[in-house]
């Protein structure tokens, strides 16, 4: 008895390790082997040399600090946004609620120079939302705000807050809805319910919400490409080292770190799940 | 015998989709609304069935492609501004050649061991979407731009990403008394530009101009005259008065070319009257003498205009690029808050 059910076990693990077998090795060689030669390169003198350049004070480190707080900004609106729309998709039964769903995660289909076009659109020097200020008060706003710091948070909402419902929505769809039951029978309003009963019971799924999120921003580059004018973010600046100035080792350094400072705050939010 | 016939079908037709699927060259940098690629492109197409496709990078974009790639090139032919031309065969990316007309191009337009040549030149000017000024004047000089009228309405290139706005940065600072190797003059009318600067663009914004989006834009003469005469957008073209730079647009075989021979024959066609032509309807003029149709020429502003653009040294340009753009990244772009 015992015997067979060790076996069992054995087995069904290696069926397992089968089974993640593709996609671990594309993770070898799509993950862990650029990573691994990008910390090998800093290891040389001209890696080293490079991560130094990009720690001091100058355009590299703001940039990292920059792609930090503004991923970090995001994140946290992005998570409040989204936290009535899902909950009332998660919760809620009415007419259009697939449409609405559809609606809100259409804009994930869209590549970030897509979004940095239609933020232009929107509310560049000529964009439909100045215009239509203009036609309703006599006075033109915001114009040219999508070049702004502004405007490239608004463009990075764009797209975090479907992420976000998206990802709570089924997260709320898993908590068991007997506490919410068993709450309102003990006379809890909605608003109490959400805030003191749902909101404690589904913080690990806030903190994964945040995680993937605030990975989407530190990655993300088409926005900034098209909007950035003076803000800058740590891809972007990958992409003028790479390009601009052939320099390799400087970008690579900022990859490096890149990844490891999404890496940190992915496994801090993590930990503090258990 | 009709095994034999279907063998041979089938071996004549793998040869025919074989020799189909050769039919192309890559070009690195072509971008279709640039110096109407497009329509180059597509004329070359219909004549010979060589397939040329669309490429969005610009030239500096370009020239990194190339270097990452030397070991297993995958472009037959790149197209850049003079100087990122120059830059890219001095670090062994191009191998020599001399397409058919090669004499024809005026020797300072061409490398003399065929590592380069011009296929057309261009001018720096100030693209000006008349209607999208919002009342401000028609600027006429460097100095205009300054005036805070044009507050958010000036836009020229990022020069990390294209060799156009390279030009215009090099040229620029030439001309405010700066050298290849003293960047302050140039730099410091770019910062008080700055002011009135909406964005520093890494991709094409030829629509954001035709739109309005971007009422007056630094770049290619003939990128304005295009949208003038093409496209029939209410768009002027002014040559300011203090001066400006005239621009060769390059080419070169890349050195290891996947396609070579078909390269050859299309860097020899476009020297050709018909291609030369091509190229002018987007206003870039041809490099080979009386290949510019009548009708575009008479379009063009007076050839007195034209008398303030200067040709800037192409080796100096080269050797100042990486530390140039490297100050204008740090001074205008900004450290980055």
């Amino acid at each position: 008895m015992d015997f067979g059910l060790r076996a069992n076990t054995t087995t069904s693990s290696w069926t397992g390790f089968l089974l993640a077998l593709p996609l671990l090795l594309f993770l070898a060689a799509a993950v862990v082997w650029p990573i691994g030669h990008l910390a090998a390169r800093a290891l040389t003198t001209e890696g080293g040399a490079a991560l130094r350049q990009v720690l001091a004070a100058g355009r590299y480190r703001t940039a990292l600090v920059n792609s930090l707080a503004l991923s970090a900004a995001a994140a946290l609106a992005s998570l409040l946004l989204s936290l009535g729309p899902a909950w009332v998709l998660a919760r809620e039964r009415f007419r259009g609620r697939d449409l609405l769903r559809t609606a809100i995660s259409l804009p994930l289909t869209f590549s970030g120079v897509l979004v940095g076009f239609l933020m232009v659109v929107l509310l560049g020097r000529i964009g439909a939302l100045p215009k239509a200020i203009g036609f309703l008060t006599g006075r033109e706003a915001l114009a040219g705000a999508a070049y702004t710091f502004a405007g490239l948070f608004v463009a990075y909402l764009y797209f975090e807050v479907p992420r976000a419902v998206v990802t709570l929505e089924s997260a709320f769809r898993r908590l068991p809805r007997e506490l919410d039951a068993a709450a309102r029978t003990l006379g809890a309003g909605p608003v109490e319910r959400l805030v003191k009963v749902m909101l404690p019971v589904a913080a690990p799924a806030l903190r994964s919400t945040l995680a993937v999120t605030f990975s989407a921003s530190m990655g993300s580059f088409g926005v900034a490409l098209i909007l950035s004018r003076r803000f800058t973010v740590a891809p972007l600046e990958i992409y003028t080292e790479m390009t601009g100035f052939l320099n390799d080792d400087v970008a690579g350094a900022l990859c490096l770190l890149l990844a490891l400072a999404t890496l940190a705050v992915d496994r801090l939010l993590a930990v503090r799940r258990r | 015998m009709i095994r034999k016939l279907s063998l041979v079908l089938a071996i004549s037709s793998i040869a025919a989709f074989a020799a189909a699927q050769e039919k192309v060259v890559i070009q690195y940098d072509c971008i279709p609304n640039y110096a109407n690629w497009g329509g180059v492109t597509a004329l070359y197409k219909q004549l010979t069935g060589v397939t040329v496709p669309p490429d969005p990078k610009g030239s500096s974009v370009a020239m990194a492609a190339l270097e990452k790639e030397k070991e297993a090139p995958q472009a037959d032919t790149a197209y850049y501004s003079g100087a990122i031309g120059f830059q890219a065969a001095g670090k062994g990316l191009h191998e020599p050649y001399k397409p058919k007309g090669w004499e024809k191009i005026p020797a300072a337009l061409k490398d003399p061991n065929g590592l380069w040549w011009t296929v057309h030149t261009s001018a720096i000017a100030f693209v000006v979407n008349t209607r999208a000024l919002g009342g401000a004047p028609v600027p006429r000089s460097w100095q205009d731009l300054l005036k805070p009228v044009y507050k958010g309405k000036i836009a020229y290139d990022d020069p990390t990403w294209g060799g156009t706005s390279y030009t215009l940065v090099y040229g620029l600072n030439e001309l405010m008394g700066g050298n290849e190797t003293h960047f302050k003059p140039g730099i410091a009318y770019l910062k008080r530009l700055d002011a009135n600067v909406s964005s520093y663009p890494r991709e094409s914004i030829y629509n954001g101009v035709l739109r309005g989006e971007v009422p007056i834009w630094i770049n290619a003469d003939g990128n304005g005259y295009k949208m003038k005469y093409v496209d029939g957008a209410p768009v002027e073209v002014v040559i300011p008065s203090e001066g400006t730079f005239t621009m060769p647009l390059v080419m070169g075989l890349v050195k290891g070319a996947p396609h070579k021979a078909e390269a050859k024959r299309y860097l020899d066609w476009l020297l050709t009257p018909p291609a030369q032509a091509e190229f002018a309807k987007a206003y870039f003029l041809p490099v080979v003498p009386g290949t510019l149709p009548k009708e575009i020429a008479s379009r063009l502003l007076p050839e007195k205009e034209y008398k303030r653009a200067r040709a800037l040294d192409l080796a100096k340009m080269a050797a100042a690029a990486d530390a140039l753009k490297k100050a204008w990244v740090d001074e205008i772009r900004g450290s980055g808050r």
